[in-house]
């Protein structure tokens, strides 16, 4: 009586705990569900839509996001760079390379926590496509960096991990089909300051 | 010992339906969600910017530094919904969530004539009354028809630079959010 009482509490703690344990870590790590990866970049299309998986769907619930509509835009975010390292606030790197066709795009950086880095007192902290200087085959090269740079500077500050946000608005890559087969500009570590 | 390992291997499944269970009952049970922290910022029907305008925490997470943002809570039920804001700005767009907060709609300025805002939410009923008998006010509205109850309508507008903010922040301010 004693051990069959003793193995129904066994069964029911490894399901409670084991369950609710398992949609937490996966909510916490598991973030690569229906993600579209470019080069370095990584979009999630179908975030925030009826469409997304239930693991999307519960993440959006539990973080109170508002997800960019599909007529809004699309937004990529990058973590590491093209060697692979993750993405420091303390170095500056070149981002280089084609966009794809977009009424205008911005570009950030955010902290660990998603908050935005600024750039010191007087910069804003964000880059847009209508204040960038092109490159003579429409490319573009921005410097990013704690240091002031000529040219295109999206100016850092602080220290530790930081992720890049691309996000293009009003953009036909934005529907269902179009965001496989686009380029995205590469991101390389120029330097660090020690 | 092996009724223990029997219990081991009944409880691996039960944590498997846990899981499952705990996964698709999340949305309806989070407390954090969009809706709820827009409910504690402002009333139904009121308009509220979202992006931490003036200096307190942004209600919404993830709002691009170069937007801003206003949101407003409508019930279907009650009746069809109207936003309207004068004035221009470089680029607004506009989104519709539901009442878990996932985007059942989206449109931009260049929906529209001239730029201007001014759409009316409703369902798939409320339109069929309203295209029997078309008030005079909705003749330039956009209609946009929704599958949704509750909801949350959300319109960004965007900042090149700090001589907009004003601008955007005069016209996010002049949203009217009202039930018809």
């Amino acid at each position: 009586m004693l051990k069959t009482a003793f193995l129904t509490f066994v069964v029911l703690c490894i399901s409670i705990v084991g369950g609710g344990a398992s949609v937490w870590y996966a909510l916490k790590a598991n973030e690569s569900v229906g993600a579209v990866t470019i080069g370095e970049w990584t979009a999630f299309p179908s975030l925030g839509t009826p469409d997304a998986d239930p693991y999307s769907k519960a993440r959006v619930s539990r973080e109170g996001l508002l997800a960019l509509g599909r007529a809004e835009g699309l937004s990529f975010s990058a973590g590491h760079d093209s060697a692979g390292d993750a993405l420091r606030r303390e170095c500056s790197y070149r981002i280089e390379g084609a966009v794809p066709s977009a009424r205008f795009w911005t570009l950030y950086a955010a902290d660990a926590a998603g908050n935005v880095v600024r750039g010191g007192k007087r910069r804003p902290g964000a880059l847009h496509s209508y204040q960038i200087l092109h490159l003579p085959d429409n490319t573009v090269s921005i410097a990013a960096g704690a240091h002031p740079a000529p040219g295109n500077w999206l100016a850092l500050s602080g220290e530790g991990p930081m992720t890049l946000v691309l996000t293009f608005f009003d953009t036909p890559i934005a529907s269902s089909t179009g965001a496989s087969d686009v380029t995205l500009p590469s991101i390389v570590r120029v330097a660090c300051d020690a | 010992m092996l009724r223990l390992l029997y219990a081991l291997l009944v409880g691996i499944v039960g944590a498997g339906i846990v899981h499952i269970a705990v996964l698709l009952l999340l949305p309806q049970f989070a407390e954090r969600d969009a809706w709820s922290s827009l409910a504690e910022a402002a009333d139904i029907y009121k308009a509220v910017r979202i992006d931490g305008a003036d200096g307190s925490p942004p209600i919404v997470q993830a709002v691009d530094p170069l937007f801003h943002a206003a949101a407003c809570r409508f019930d279907l039920d009650e009746g069809p919904v109207r936003l309207s804001a004068p004035g221009a700005v470089p680029f607004w767009s506009v989104s519709i969530y539901n009442r878990a907060g996932q985007n059942v709609y989206s449109f931009n300025d260049r929906a529209t004539e001239r730029g201007a805002l001014d759409f009316v939410v409703l369902t798939r009923e409320q339109m069929i009354e309203v295209r029997k008998a078309m008030p005079e006010d909705f003749q330039k509205s956009i209609f946009v028809q929704v599958p949704t109850g509750e909801g949350i309508v959300v319109i960004r507008s965007f900042v090149p630079d700090p001589t907009w903010e004003k601008a955007t922040s005069e016209f996010l301010a002049r949203i009217a959010c009202t039930k018809e």
